[in-house]
């Protein structure tokens, strides 16, 4: 965890800098990682990362400029050495033809509600031990790869308009296996998430697998052929197109610069089906919550869309400043995207039993958006997926693209779980920032569009 | 601590690990990892960021598993080196296919970008008065929004391991955009670009921005583009050619030939993530992947490319050679150790040695098996307009709006900036909201036109992501101009 004299030397330069009258916002990011990889059926990389990172902005009237470090800081001439960095490129640079926000820390926070010291500090041993597990219960005829990181992850937040201070800190974990037939090529895979060690269930994993081995060993793929289907999406789906639709349609940058499938919508209007409610809400335990955003504004429940009708859109900071909004607290890596649950059974095959033929999707490999303003999204089908008639699986489905509108799938909605799950959105691309959504289990959509589809898995 | 005692420490751990009984031990040492990222939007500097990073990433290869470990605080080398072998050992205790990175001989050796013009040394404002000549450039009354992009990347790395290698890296990448927007007839966003590109027998430096043929020059063709978009009618579905400009050409490439052969995702190590690859390892040599015009080469001696870099992150020199031979799949992007397992595997030698193809995307990431330059080969079909001639109904389309592949690289959509209407041999509008769609080795082989080199040039792709923890790399593609016949191309009612 973070020395605690370096959050006082942070304070000290950020006392500093207030004396002198700069204008700074200084964010200290570290992270303690850990992910273990495995492929055929072996730990293919055990890996683990120390780094500290400080993000410094200084505002100057109408210009801007920022510095970012990662390496050691460990004292306040290296603080302060980035600091000049960050005021001599706002010197430099062109002023803009609006006013930004300036950031503040309303209040001091710290957080650790979602921290857990046993995930911290996991020995790796006890992931491979776990894959072993699998690996040995479900049978080594068949190829395992899948990963598993953990970590920790704190932030310290200071603007130089006031003393207030905003700490975070939190660990995460996404554990990922997938079972492919060497022969066949079909691929099944389980996810899980969480915050704490106690998170992640091996023996949930075999259940999962062991439950859909038998369909795939048995039946030979179906081949849908391009047309209009009644379509379970699983709750990967599910968040994957809520994602997308909240990036493309509800963020107010989009919205103003007619970039969106809401563009010719106000809030008030109808935008998807009575049976869609959106919220932001960083008070889910099933989201990974940050009560702040990182222009110092706390976080509350912020409704978008209720009962299909558009609420509110989410304005960061720069985007308030130059279209004359007020900033919402959406300055943000992770958001607390909320699909309100349903009446649906808890069994999604119940819940089509029926509605004849469907397609059970549960997760939408690559997903992209081909035509923002009409709110058209292409992804293809991929592990787990099933064709199901009556209520009763009948085959695996071959890898079936599905290209079709937000207004159309969340607007022709016939059934809604009454159960929700934690997807986790993280990617490690950049500094560890954990996300996370809460969607029904799954929801049923009528006339959704197949356009293609493999002679494969 | 100075560089010269980093290395030294570097060395002592080095030589204790192995003595340990490592069976191979390598390191990075990132002494700048700098990047610098200009946005002008509608004129506002809306990003003015510098990041600077340095560090060291340790891996070690125990009883054949990988353990990876970095830090950035080099006070800390002894213990970054400990904790690398603590997790290869603790790696090792579940492998069933050891990974072995075979007999290796010391490199030693540099490589320098070619640079006329550092763009770390060009002044700031000078750069900002530049980057708004651009912006002023894509004025005009009817465009809503303007967008003028640049990102400046610069890595110092020495690069040590345990056969006596010794490597020192100096890669400078300049990328930098244009983008006008502007609405339609129906009130929906449009959009034109472009990218800053290379001849690949060039420099890497700001001398690429300031290049009126390779970015600086475009602006007017933008908007002249852009204003016809918004006035064209969408695309119909139906099937037709569909020519491929180095635009999109390259991202088709990139997706659907690039990705599949990576031979780490063949052989099944990038499941959990970004997927694995219709190609195994009895397709090399055998499998027809497109007509005989296609042929398509790995690095290919382009000088200026991010793609380029002398020495992969394993010490292995860059090579150029064929992944598709006329048609026919020969080759993959290999590392080691994915070299020897293919080999193994396979019961024969598939691979003769490693393509050079191991990269990082920085000091905290270890090596993976990526794209170099992945580039089509100039063809005999002549020119641009050559082509178009040659073709009775079709669609030429550039620049991608979106791409989704499938998890095998075996089906893909792609949605465009802006068609052009071809019938009867000549260009006749312009169509708004392209997208096509197909198989890849049905597409491939309905390859049925190559530009020469006179339509050959090289994009760049600066965020090609993949594997896990994630990296993002930077990539070339030298295409040309390329129909295919046939494609489903729009969307069905």
């Amino acid at each position: 965890m973070l020395d605690a004299n370096i959050r006082k030397i942070l304070m000290q330069v950020r006392d500093e800098a207030a004396d002198e009258g700069i204008q700074a916002t200084l964010k200290l990011h570290h992270e303690k990682s850990h992910l273990m990889r495995i492929g055929n059926n072996s730990v293919s990389l055990n890996t683990s990362e120390d780094l500290m990172r400080l993000d410094m902005e200084v505002t100057e009237g109408r210009k801007q400029g920022s510095q970012t470090y990662l390496g050691a800081i460990k004292d306040a001439d290296t603080i302060r050495g980035i600091l000049n960095a960050a005021r001599e490129k706002a010197r430099m640079a062109s002023p803009k033809t609006y006013d930004p926000i300036p950031d503040e820390v309303e209040t001091t926070i710290s957080e650790d509600s979602q921290f857990d010291l046993e995930l911290a500090d996991i020995d790796p041993s006890v992931k491979s031990g776990a894959y072993r597990d699998i690996i040995e219960r479900l049978g080594g005829q068949y190829n395992f790869s899948g990963s598993w990181s953990s970590g920790l992850m704190e932030e310290c937040l200071l603007t130089t308009a006031n003393r207030n201070e905003l700490y975070h800190i939190g660990t995460d974990q996404l554990f990922s296996v997938v079972l492919k037939h060497p022969q066949a090529k079909w691929e099944l895979t389980d996810n899980q998430t969480g915050w704490r060690a106690s998170d992640i269930s091996i023996d949930k994993t075999i259940n999962t697998l062991s439950k859909l081995i038998p369909i795939y060993e048995d039946n030979d793929g179906f081949k849908a052929e391009p047309g209009e289907y009644t379509v379970i999406f699983g709750a990967s789906a599910v968040a994957e197109i809520i994602g997308m639709a909240v990036y493309t349609g509800l963020s107010g940058r989009s919205w103003e610069e007619k970039q969106s499938w809401t563009t010719k919508y106000s809030p008030g209007e109808m935008i998807l089906g009575e049976e869609i409610s959106i919220v932001d809400d960083p008070t889910n335990p099933e989201t990974f919550m940050f009560g702040f955003d990182m222009s110092g504004r706390k976080r509350g429940i912020f409704p978008l869309v209720e009962d299909g009708e558009l609420i509110n859109f989410m304005y960061d900071s720069a985007t308030a400043a130059k279209y004359g909004k007020n900033p919402t607290g959406h300055d943000i890596g992770s958001s607390s995207i909320v699909l309100d649950t349903g009446f649906g059974s808890v069994d999604p095959l119940e819940a089509v039993k029926d509605m004849g033929r469907v397609l059970y999707i549960p997760a939408l490999h690559y997903m992209n958006i081909p035509n923002r303003s009409k709110g058209i999204f292409t992804g293809s089908s991929r592990f787990n997926a099933v064709l199901v008639e009556n209520g009763e699986i009948i085959s695996p489905i071959f890898s079936s693209r599905v290209t079709d509108s937000f207004q159309n799938v969340l607007g022709n909605v016939k059934v809604i779980s009454s159960v929700s799950e934690s997807v986790n959105g993280s990617n490690t691309y950049g500094r560890r920032n954990p996300v996370a959504m809460s969607v029904p289990s799954y929801i049923v959509s009528e006339g959704v569009k197949i356009t293609d589809s493999a002679d494969s898995f | 601590m100075t560089e010269a005692n980093v290395k030294k420490e570097i060395s002592a751990n080095i030589s204790r690990i192995s003595s340990e009984g490592a069976d191979y031990v390598d390191v990075r040492y990132y002494l700048d990892d700098s990047s610098e990222t200009l946005l002008l939007y509608d004129g506002d500097l809306e990003a003015n960021d510098t990041t600077v990073q340095s560090g060291i990433g340790v891996r070690v290869l125990w009883e054949g598993a990988w353990g990876f470990a970095a830090t950035s605080d080099l006070s800390g080398i002894e213990a970054c080196f400990r904790k690398a072998t603590t997790n290869a050992r603790t790696a090792s205790r579940l492998v069933k296919v050891p990974l072995s990175m075979g007999v290796g001989e010391a490199v030693k050796g540099s490589y320098a970008s070619p640079v006329e013009v550092d763009p770390f040394s060009v002044n700031l404002q000078d750069k900002l008065a530049f980057l708004t000549g651009l912006d002023n450039d894509l004025r005009e009354d009817f465009i809503f929004k303007r967008m003028v992009y640049v990102n400046l990347q610069r890595k110092k790395i020495h690069f040590q391991n345990s056969e006596g290698s010794e490597i020192s890296k100096d890669l400078v990448n300049v990328f930098g955009m244009i983008m006008a927007m502007a609405l339609d007839t129906d009130g929906e966003m449009q959009r034109r670009s472009m990218s800053l590109y290379s001849t690949g027998d060039g420099t890497t430096g700001w001398e690429m921005v300031t290049d009126p043929e390779l970015f600086s020059g475009h602006a007017a063709r933008v908007r002249s583009e852009l204003a016809e978009l918004i006035k064209a009618e969408p695309l119909e579905y139906g099937r037709r050619s569909v020519i491929l400009l180095p635009g999109q050409g390259h991202l088709q490439v990139h997706e659907t030939i690039g990705h599949p052969l990576e031979l780490d995702r063949i052989l099944g190590y990038e499941l959990s993530y970004a997927g694995g690859s219709f190609v195994d390892l009895d397709s090399f040599g055998k499998l027809r992947y497109g007509s005989d015009k296609l042929s398509v080469s790995a690095y290919g001696g382009i000088a200026n490319s991010p793609g380029s870099f002398g020495f992969d992150d394993e010490g292995t020199p860059e090579r150029d050679y064929l992944l598709i031979d006329r048609g026919i799949l020969v080759n993959a992007l290999t590392s080691r150790a994915m070299v020897n397992e293919a080999n193994e595997k396979a019961g024969r030698e598939v691979f003769g040695q490693s393509g050079g193809a191991a990269r990082a995307t920085s000091f905290f990431r270890a090596p993976i098996d990526r794209m170099t330059n992945v580039n089509i080969l100039p063809g005999n079909d002549g020119t641009e307009e050559d082509i178009i001639a040659s073709t009775e109904d079709g669609i030429v389309v550039d620049n991608p709006v979106s791409w989704s592949i499938g998890s095998n690289r075996e089906h893909f959509h792609f949605g465009c900036e802006i068609a052009w209407e071809v019938k009867n041999g000549e260009k006749t509008r312009v169509l708004r909201n392209p997208t096509y769609q197909g198989h890849t080795l049905e597409f491939y082989g309905s390859l049925s036109a190559v530009g020469d080199k006179s339509t050959w040039i090289v994009e760049q792709v600066n965020n090609c992501g993949k594997g896990e923890p994630n990296q993002v790399m930077q990539i070339g593609h030298g295409v040309p101009v390329v129909k295919f016949d046939d494609v489903i191309t729009g969307e069905r009612k």
